[in-house]
């Protein structure tokens, strides 16, 4: 009855329709990993095929050029297409059954981020089947990744895929912080969090900071490949220095992205099978917020052969063996808490006592290579390629294989073999071993990275026969391991409740789980609520705790205090939506027109994706489609849309956090080359006009302020003149708009030219797309006003907008300080 | 520090098989046990780790400054020796007062004192590194790095591009040779001397202007710059960077089928030219030791 | 003892992050303060550590420091006063910006044995 009722509310149509619409979290988190795998698979076979080439000397198994498509398609497809999605997946899944609540509370951002990353990953990886794949390495450094010395289409497929996938990490990191801050169960407080969930917070936020500057360094040198703007070209101004920068800055805080929640995974099973709460909650939450900021202090550890300064060297050596703190904090709680426990040796811990082993070994190297002169030795070499995969091997696939292995039974209500399972584990720890730890000497002996062949006189044929064995040897393991999943699945001993006697509360919900995931929404008052209620699982089925069924037809759960847990409102989720599979769909058009230059093309498809990522924010809050105003609302709690504050502002929120990561990094872009590039020119006279960008602001501040205004108004019940305000406050930002566009157009940029001209282009086209959005939403907010979407009753979305705005006034005043105001201070010279 | 991080990784790993080790469970108190987690957390994640960094720190710094580029007044500024990279060949240059002295693909330098090495590129980002002598550095376009190396004795080193440069990243070796200072000076004089005439070859030097002049200098003859110098190409260990051993007849076989020994060199196949014309200037080449 | 009103509270959450972002912005500003200024004026190399560039950074260092001390001194004595979710917060905000103040002094440590621009 109960189910039937909530199913009613949360299923999906059946057929092919309910496939392409579907919201719910579970199977978005279940396509997300299996995606994955299919990636990893994928990229396994390049790495056979790179180990094929190097087993003897002297091989021609492939061809150089094909060689080097391999080797960046290898490190490409299992950073971008594996490592991170499959983590954003289980985090996906998990998550809201973790903290106790129904969905994610942005279902729709789940599905468009799992369409950008599925049109992503095939349009990337189909580059290798056209033989056009990116060969300057998966790093992408310029000039080589450049258009003179790449001319062929290989990195454009990068550049342009990974920035679509990316897009997928983004949403993901920012619905992911969202909803552990604001949707945990009641009572669920900040200290009673389970640590995945830090872990998990930890990693979408570093997601949201970590990315844009990728995001920027890949836009800027499509840029520079697709019309010439020499961001990166010395000749002009540039300098390909910047670009490492910009992806160190991503690429090292990445490594954490990817070892934090496989560590969650770690976090979370140690306790369940030692038997006993982990020792040190607060140190392990301590260490995750270290490892979180430190790990964005160490990105020049990764160019210490660039020749910057001894010094500021020493500081991100120094910052880099600082890193070491937080993890040999987490290890040796880990190892108490074994201790102190009644450890089992079930299937998942052998994972788990492998990633300790292969961890602790990567991360000891890692402490070496931390160190300068080390470094400059070993740079570049099989000794870093053997640190690399240790680190991200045995930091997170050995991890996450203990963590498939622990919570299979939760999703097929089956249990895996435990003697497959073994030799699975046993062939695949051997055999990375035997491939990894002997390709340190290889490095020791000098064999450097991404050689294609090597001579037997170099001496190094024994222990590339023997990595090579050994890695033949782990793809026999994986395949072992694919069995064991694939046979389970059918044969598999089916699981009782709760198989592992876990203590969180995704255990309680069914298995498999439902599309509601919860019939009725618990209490916390513990951080191991299984532990103290065993019962709970039931209790929760026959709707005993709040918010049981849906007999309003609503999705609902509860959002709660990001301190507290204390409830707060219910938030009301849409559902099944077309439009995330269609805006994604058409932003793959705008993909592969830039790829093969039909620029046109490609700018009418992103207008149209843009309209309908507006047309999917249309039916939100009291629309019809969602949740229009009727009189019997629940007062206390009230619906989200109905109160000043519900989750959308908090997205908004986060999404600026990733919008502002990626304006410092423009900002830090514009700072470096003026300070650093070696044939910088600095126009004598700045082309930008000072009354004009002063002119602009003072249209857009005062548009702001009141909105603001306005704003504070609405939650103090008046209303009357709502439509005409908004109306006015678009006007006035079409006039800011307006301003910018004749400030960009006199100022004559010429931004193929030079580098300074280039980075003013791009300064000006940010403000101008935020500016232009801005006023788009400020319309659209007058128009719901008129038609009675917005008002005292429902003040919910002019706070979201009013967030924007007062981030755009921010930024337009911080980069007219940076470009207008500071080269006339300083002089051209400076 | 091999050792030393050895020692950490077996203990650690000793410690986590020690706890699964089936045992008898101790009863302790809450407080036994708090004490006891603190004393390991402590301990293992805070001094452990503190310790080495800082030892590290204190013994690994001032090791890499002794590497750093910087004369000290007082000091005789060292031997300067300019390396430019290429895709995928090196340009290695000693200024001179009369000229700098070019050669190729082959470094030549003074053993028993230290060497600057400057280094830049000229099209994409290159690493200098021979792993005998010392750390590498990287060779970007627009900059010039500086590193201080020293062979203390005479000897012949590998080097390898370190950076991924490219399809033919892997054939960029070069080759290092550190001679006595006397020795070292006779090998410069004689680049610095004009090649000789010679009548036997006169052939091919007319070929040699014709089709290869725009991209290759030979002293005294043209100053193509795009490819590498080739004064002194007959004394060279190797040919295409690393690619083959310089023997008699080496050079027309390069020269001939190039394209297939090192896909996607620069150089344009020479399909157009026939056998005897490619024999006649390897003939020729061979011969160009100064 | 009269505990003193000011911004954010020991038991704010934001304490979590406070200590890890001064030492960011520390270690932003000693980077790029360090760049720019061998940028614009390098001292003479045969001075060694002992420049107005390692000084001024190295005060800079101490400062930040100092302030991370009393932060980390600040949240440990209300922690003792505080239960539950406010205890917590205070208690590993405390470790934290013990940490970071650790953090400013490894990471600070070259500036005592290296010349800036070389």
């Amino acid at each position: 009855m109960l189910h039937r009722e909530l199913e009613l509310a949360w299923g999906s149509p059946a057929g092919l329709r309910g496939m392409l619409t579907v919201v719910n979290h579970g199977t978005l988190g279940l396509r997300f990993m299996v995606t994955g795998l299919v990636f990893f698979l994928l990229g396994g076979v390049l790495a056979m095929l790179v180990r094929t080439q190097l087993a003897f000397p002297d091989q021609d198994f492939m061809s150089p050029d094909v060689y080097s498509q391999v080797t960046t398609m290898h490190g490409t497809v299992m950073m971008f297409l594996f490592a991170i999605p499959v983590l954003e997946g289980l985090a996906i899944y998990l998550i809201p059954k973790m903290i106790g609540t129904r969905d994610l509370a942005c279902p729709r951002l789940t599905a468009f981020g799992y369409w950008c990353y599925l049109f992503g990953g095939i349009i990337l990886f189909s580059s290798l089947l056209l033989d056009m794949a990116p060969d300057s390495g998966w790093f992408m450094y310029t000039p080589l990744s450049s258009g003179e010395y790449s001319p062929g289409s290989g990195s454009d497929f990068w550049l342009l895929g990974i920035t679509f996938v990316e897009i997928s990490a983004l949403s993901a990191g920012v619905e992911l912080t969202v909803s552990i801050l604001r949707t945990r169960a009641s009572g669920m407080a900040l200290h009673r969090m389970p640590l995945f969930a830090w872990y998990i917070l930890a990693m979408a936020l570093m997601i949201v900071v970590g990315f844009p500057p990728l995001i920027l360094g890949s836009v800027l040198l499509e840029l520079e490949r697709a019309v010439g703007m020499p961001f990166f070209a010395v000749a002009g101004g540039g300098d390909p220095v910047l670009w490492q920068h910009l992806f160190w800055l991503f690429g090292h805080p990445e490594v954490y992205i990817i070892f934090l929640p496989a560590a969650g995974i770690v976090s979370t099973l140690i306790p369940v099978f030692a038997g006993r709460p982990m020792v040190g909650y607060g140190w392990i939450v301590a260490s995750i917020l270290i490892t979180g900021f430190i790990s964005f202090g160490l990105w020049v550890h990764h160019m210490f052969t660039v020749g910057i300064p001894q010094l500021a060297q020493a500081f991100f050596s120094a910052a880099s063996m600082l890193v070491a703190v937080p993890t040999a904090i987490q290890v040796f709680v880990w190892l108490t808490t074994l201790w102190l426990g009644r450890p089992r040796m079930t299937l998942p811990m052998l994972w788990v006592l492998g990633f300790l082993v292969i961890f602790v070994c990567g991360g000891l190297t890692g402490v070496m290579l931390a160190l300068v002169p080390f470094n400059w030795q070993v740079h570049d070499t099989h000794f870093v390629v053997a640190h690399m995969h240790y680190v991200l091997v045995g930091g997170m696939f050995f991890p996450l294989m203990a963590g498939l292995y622990y919570w299979l039974p939760l999703v097929t209500g089956r249990m895996p073999s435990e003697s497959l399972g073994r030799l699975g584990f046993w062939l695949t720890f051997s055999g990375f071993n035997l491939t990894f730890l002997i390709m340190h000497w290889t490095g020791l002996l000098g064999m450097p990275r991404r050689i294609a062949s090597y001579e037997s006189a170099m001496g190094w044929d024994i222990y590339n026969l023997i990595s090579s064995v050994g890695g033949f040897m782990m793809s026999a393991g994986i395949a072992v391991v694919l069995l064991d999943l694939a046979l389970h699945g059918r044969f598999g001993r089916l699981a009782p409740r709760n198989p592992w006697c876990a203590d969180t509360l995704e255990w309680a919900v069914a298995t498999p789980p439902t599309s509601y995931t919860f019939a009725s929404l618990p209490q916390v008052t513990s951080r191991h609520p299984l532990w103290e209620f065993p019962q709970l699982g039931e209790s929760i089925r026959l709707g005993e705790h709040e918010r049981a069924g849906a007999p309003h037809g609503r999705r609902e759960l509860l959002g709660t205090d990001p301190l507290t847990g204390r409830v707060r409102e219910i938030i009301h989720l849409p559902g099944n939506s077309v439009w995330p599979l269609a805006a994604a769909l058409v932003l793959a058009v705008v993909c592969i027109s830039l790829l093969v230059r039909l620029y046109p093309l490609a700018l009418v498809a992103f207008v149209v994706a843009a309209c309908m990522l507006l047309r999917w924010s249309w039916e939100n809050g009291a629309h019809a489609s969602a949740t229009p105003l009727g009189d019997n609302e629940p007062s206390d709690p009230a619906l989200h849309s109905r109160t000043p504050d519900g989750p959308g502002r908090w997205t908004m929120g986060v999404a600026l956090l990733a919008d502002g990561a990626f304006f410092l990094s423009l900002l830090f872009g514009w700072c470096y080359l003026w300070t650093v590039s070696p044939q910088w020119r600095m126009p004598d006279v700045s082309p930008l006009s000072l009354p004009m960008m002063i002119a602009s602001g003072l249209a857009l501040t005062l548009a702001a302020s009141w909105l603001g205004r306005r704003c504070r108004a609405i939650v103090a019940g008046r209303e009357e003149g709502l439509a005409r305000a908004f109306a006015g406050i678009a006007a006035l930002g079409g006039v800011h708009l307006l301003l910018l566009l004749t400030l960009a157009v006199q100022a004559a940029l010429a931004p193929t030219d030079s580098a300074h001209d280039a980075v003013l282009w791009v300064g000006l086209a940010y403000l101008l797309v935020h500016a232009t959005l801005a006023t788009v939403l400020m319309l659209l907010q007058a128009r719901r006003a008129a038609l009675g979407l917005v008002s005292a009753r429902l003040p919910f979305e002019p706070g979201v907008v009013l967030l924007f705005w007062r981030y755009h006034t921010g930024a337009y005043w911080i980069l007219v300080a940076a470009i207008g105001v500071l080269p006339r201070v300083l002089g051209a010279n400076a | 520090m091999l050792s030393g991080f050895g020692l950490v990784f077996v203990a650690v790993v000793v410690a986590w098989l020690a706890a699964f080790r089936p045992r008898a469970h101790v009863e302790r108190s809450p407080a036994e046990e708090r004490r006891f987690s603190l004393r390991w957390i402590l301990g293992g994640g805070i001094v452990l780790p503190g310790v080495s960094i800082l030892a590290l720190l204190v013994f690994g710094v001032p090791t890499g400054q002794r590497m750093l580029p910087v004369t000290l007044p007082g000091e005789t500024p060292p031997q300067v020796i300019e390396v430019v990279g290429h895709q995928w060949w090196w340009e290695i240059r000693y200024p001179g007062e009369q000229g700098d002295v070019v050669t190729a693909n082959h470094l030549v330098m003074p053993a028993g004192e230290p060497v600057e090495f400057h280094v830049t590129s000229a099209d994409v980002i290159h690493a200098f590194w021979v792993p005998r002598l010392g750390g590498k550095i990287d060779m970007l376009p627009g900059r010039t790095n500086r590193i201080r190396l020293e062979a203390d004795e005479p000897g012949v080193f590998g080097a390898q591009c370190a950076e991924f440069c490219g399809v033919q990243h892997t054939h960029m070796h070069l080759h290092v040779e550190a001679l006595p200072r006397e020795e070292y000076e006779v090998w410069l004089d004689a680049r610095r001397s004009p090649l000789p005439e010679d009548e036997a070859h006169a052939q091919a030097r007319q070929d040699f202007i014709q089709h290869c002049a725009g991209c290759h200098r030979v002293a005294g003859l043209s100053d193509g710059e795009r490819g590498p110098d080739l004064s002194d190409i007959g004394s060279r260990a190797t040919l295409g960077a690393g690619v083959m051993a310089m023997e008699e007849g080496a050079i027309a076989r390069w020269l001939a089928t190039h394209q297939s020994l090192k896909p996607g060199n620069r150089m344009p196949s020479h399909d157009d030219l026939e056998d005897e014309t490619l024999e006649r200037l390897g003939a020729w080449l061979e011969n160009l030791t100064p | 003892m009269s505990t003193p009103r000011r911004w954010p509270a020991p038991s704010h959450p934001l304490q979590l992050i406070l200590g890890l972002s001064l030492w960011s912005l520390w270690f932003v500003v000693l980077y790029g303060g360090l760049s720019v200024a061998c940028e614009m004026a390098p001292p003479e190399p045969s001075r060694g550590v002992f420049t107005a560039h390692n000084a001024t950074l190295g005060l800079l260092s101490l400062a930040t420091l100092g302030l991370l001390l009393w932060l980390a001194w600040s949240c440990l004595s209300a922690s003792r006063r505080q239960e539950g979710v406010a205890c917590y917060l205070s208690m590993v905000s405390a470790g934290l910006h013990l940490f970071s103040g650790g953090g400013v002094v490894v990471v600070g440590l070259p500036l005592l044995m290296l010349p800036p621009c070389l």
